[in-house]
């Protein structure tokens, strides 16, 4: 019953791995606006790699590899929001046409 | 001259904060006199030095031809030796010998490396290596000598400029600084890391270095040069550099030397498996990997500004 039930988790982590990754990839194809862009490769980034690592670590169960997949959750966690806050920074710096893809509040 | 190189030598050792206005000010003037000056000398001294301006467009001419003719005969030679090759999908071609057998069975027996391919780049073809670290050193010095900013004469007028966009570092992005803070160990570790476990696992002293050069060079870019110049300078690597090479040379001689004399070696194999195992291994490793990653943050430094 247990392995059931780690065989299902772990089947529908993958799943919601995939489904997220698909979204990123037609995201980042399609979307018209930078923002948007980095909107949909920072759900690829993040939580799809987070469902695949975690999906990983019960498939090998709880041993030294699984520290390690922890640990790329952790850097991967850590760097990509850092450079997708970089990014936004500098469309928002560069980017002339800005008032028309975004709506920026005015304090 | 002598006198904006004083004080910009002065502000550069203090390490503190940008020139002010004023002192740009006075630079510039001293600047613009000193070309004065020297305009003036070049045209009294013109028809004396008629005479050094043949010689050295002679010189000029005769090294350009010389340099010439070497890297005809160079190419020359390595075409001779490209056609002495066997013919490509050849049954008898050097592939497919036993080299590569002998390697993946005996490497662990000769060696004591459980990861073959340190075995083979450190041990079997150990002056290969030493080659590939030199190379790497020489294009570090070459790029030093087209690109490196010394803060005499010229040099310190560039470098008041240079250094000025210091001042804006470190950046001012709370997230960025965190980030860095969190993850530069951490890239330094997993580099340290690799080097170490270089005969057990893969990787070694190439890929190790550059995550290390890549760590510093991500410090560089966040907190800038006045942090950086506080572990490293000029000096440290100048420093590691040599002892690297100069200790791998050693050690690896003292490899061969020993082996084809059947003197008994003094540093056995080990066990297998453990980090002090494959004799030099290790110590070989750390050199590759300090010269490799002194070697990528040089030549960021060099190519961002000119200057460590």
């Amino acid at each position: 019953m247990l392995e059931w039930i780690r065989f299902g988790t772990f089947t529908a982590l993958i799943a919601a791995a995939l489904i997220l990754e698909t979204m990123a990839v037609f995201g980042v194809n399609r979307f018209k606006y930078s923002l948007n862009r980095i909107h949909a490769s920072a759900i690829g980034d993040t939580l799809a790699v987070m469902c695949v690592s975690f999906a990983a670590i019960l498939y090998t169960g709880f041993s030294f590899l699984a520290v390690k997949f922890a640990f790329v959750i952790l850097l991967v966690w850590l760097t990509s929001p850092m450079s997708g806050h970089l990014i936004s920074l500098l469309v928002f710096r560069t980017d002339n046409n800005l008032d028309k893809e975004v709506k920026l509040w005015k304090n | 001259m002598k006198k904006r190189n004083e004080t910009l030598l002065k502000w550069l050792n203090e390490g503190s904060e940008t020139l002010d206005q004023e002192m740009m000010e006075s630079l510039e003037g001293d600047y613009l006199a000193g070309d004065e000056k020297q305009e003036t000398a070049v045209t009294k001294k013109d028809e004396s030095s008629r005479f050094h301006m043949i010689i050295r467009s002679a010189y000029i001419r005769i090294s350009t031809a010389f340099s010439v003719v070497l890297c005809i005969a160079l190419i020359a030679i390595l075409m001779y030796t490209v056609m002495d090759m066997p013919y490509f999908g050849n049954a008898d071609t050097l592939v497919e010998s036993e080299v590569s057998e002998f390697y993946i069975e005996h490497t662990l027996e000769h060696t004591g490396a459980v990861n073959v391919i340190s075995g083979i780049i450190l041990n079997f073809r150990g002056f290969d290596t030493l080659g590939e670290a030199h190379v790497l050193f020489i294009a570090v010095c070459s790029v030093m000598i087209l690109l490196h900013i010394h803060p005499t004469e010229h040099g310190a007028h560039l470098m008041a400029y240079e250094y000025d966009d210091a001042s804006e570092e470190p950046h001012d992005d709370d997230i960025l600084l965190t980030g860095v803070r969190v993850l530069f160990p951490l890239i330094v570790m997993f580099g340290i890391y690799i080097i170490l476990n270089g005969n057990l696992s893969p990787g070694g002293g190439f890929s190790g270095g550059a995550v290390i050069g890549a760590g510093l060079i991500l410090y560089l870019s966040v907190y800038g040069y006045i942090r950086t110049r506080r572990f490293f300078t000029m000096r440290t690597f100048r420093i590691l550099t040599t002892i690297a090479l100069i200790s791998y040379t050693c050690s690896k001689t003292f490899h061969f030397v020993t082996g084809a004399n059947d003197i008994k070696a003094m540093i056995g194999i080990g066990t297998p498996g453990t980090i002090f195992s494959g004799g030099l291994l290790l110590p070989l490793n750390i050199f590759v990997g300090l010269v490799v990653a002194c070697t990528m943050y040089a030549l960021f430094t060099m190519f961002r500004k000119g200057d460590f």
